[in-house]
């Protein structure tokens, strides 16, 4: 995947949020973000703002692109 | 960064993906079940009488097995079963829906083949029964494999 991400960082920062709690606040379920988190899985672009918006950061802040 | 946030980093299975494995193996084991007892009763004297009861039974005992299990998995997590998918259970299902028809486009070409070399009507029903279970199988392995992480 050519999208990396801070989730896991970001997780940790806030208060050591689990997996479940996140996937809560964004409407997904667990293995969604675990995919996600591991960048086996490119959320779409509503996703992607909803899990920056549980973490109160911009987009940018959780996604970025990988340049080779 | 190994604390609480990373109690669950194991990947168990959602809802869904248990709703694949138990599609599955119901398909794999009552038809596989099936197909095989059918093969070995293979002989025009046995009749149509055999084959309509065993699918039958087998039909039966697919929809028993499939409610059952289904039901035991949402007992074990409602909220999860009561939860619509989201976006990537979505797709994965788009796309194993696709990778069906294509499975379910070759039992109907094969079933036509057999229309055309003569087959009896009991033949084509099992061909035809052959390629719509493929077509699951194929699906649910999909969608399992595709959970797993394996397929992106």
């Amino acid at each position: 995947m050519p999208i990396e991400n801070e989730i896991r960082r970001l997780r940790f920062e806030n208060g050591e949020m689990t997996q479940q709690a996140l996937a809560e606040r964004v409407g997904v379920t667990r293995q969604t973000i675990i995919a996600i988190e591991h960048n086996k899985y490119s959320p779409s672009l509503e996703a992607a703002f909803r899990i920056a918006n549980a973490f109160g950061v911009p987009l940018e802040q959780v996604f970025r692109w990988k340049s080779d | 960064m190994s604390n609480q946030a990373n109690k669950l980093e194991g990947s168990s299975m959602s809802f869904r993906e248990k709703s694949a494995w138990i599609a599955f193996l119901a398909y794999g084991g009552v038809f596989g079940a099936y197909f095989v007892v059918l093969w070995q009763a293979w002989d025009p004297a046995y009749g149509q009488g055999l084959s309509i009861g065993l699918l039958v039974s087998a039909m039966f005992a697919f929809v028993i097995i499939v409610t059952a299990l289904t039901i035991v998995a949402a007992l074990i997590n409602p909220k999860a079963a009561n939860a619509p998918a989201d976006e990537r259970e979505r797709l994965i299902d788009l796309k194993s829906e696709r990778a069906a028809s294509y499975t379910l486009s070759t039992g109907v070409l094969l079933t036509m083949a057999g229309l055309l070399l003569g087959f009896n009507g009991f033949l084509i029903a099992n061909v035809l029964l052959a390629g719509l279970v493929a077509a699951e199988l194929v699906k649910a392995g999909w969608q399992i494999v595709s959970f797993r992480g394996v397929l992106q």
